[in-house]
């Protein structure tokens, strides 16, 4: 046995490496999913104020109890559920259907108040710029894909004559 | 035992200690210690 080792320890050894070589791959290269821990320097999460004022989505519906009528109060309940739920409806309007303004630039605009076609078709210079100088790298947009007049027909509902100046929606 | 069952065996158990060896090394994959980044 040793003379056999001895005689093939090269091929050994090369048996060795592919062991560690499957080992690796198996263990460090195909690992393609990475948890990040993110040390927070930012503090804890802020909570969301907007999600928590807004009146809830649904509304409790009143069951009657069961009677000892047996299914009597069960067509006031199938009334009740089947009354449309009348959802807080968003307010202002969905920005990011002008071009050039996607989600994370409607979430700023709505945090600097924000959120209507109306408001950005009013902008003059001064507010372009005080809006623009808050917009971090997003900075130029406004004047770029000119927002406010993008804004200006979308408010007014003219989508054909906005797709004949910006393209389709 | 032929010799080439024993040379397979021995590659066989080489084989299996450079796995061993490799998960020892990389394989305690829990979040914590996974110091590869």
């Amino acid at each position: 046995m040793a003379e056999l080792v001895q005689e093939n320890w090269v091929v050994l050894v090369l048996a060795l490496l592919v062991g560690l070589f499957v080992a690796w791959w198996v263990f460090v290269a195909s690992r393609r999913t990475r948890v990040e821990i993110q040390r927070g320097d930012e503090g804890p999460a802020k909570r969301n104020q907007a999600l928590i004022d807004a009146a809830p989505v649904a509304r409790a519906v009143d069951i009657p109890p069961p009677t000892p009528m047996g299914l009597a109060g069960v067509g006031e309940a199938v009334q009740a559920a089947a009354e449309p739920v009348h959802a807080a409806a968003p307010s202002g309007d969905d920005l990011t259907r002008i071009k050039g303004l996607g989600p994370k630039l409607a979430d700023q605009l709505r945090g600097l108040g924000v959120t209507s076609f109306a408001q950005i078709a009013a902008w003059d210079d001064a507010e372009i710029d005080r809006i623009d100088a808050q917009l971090g790298r997003f900075q130029g947009r406004i004047r770029r894909d000119d927002w406010p007049a993008q804004a200006n027909l979308l408010a007014a509902g003219d989508t054909e004559g906005y797709e004949a100046k910006f393209g389709k929606l | 035992m032929p010799i080439w069952l024993e040379l397979l065996v021995l590659m066989l158990l080489a084989y299996m200690a450079g796995l061993a060896i490799g998960w020892a090394i990389w394989g305690h994959g829990s979040v914590e210690n996974d110091g590869n980044g």
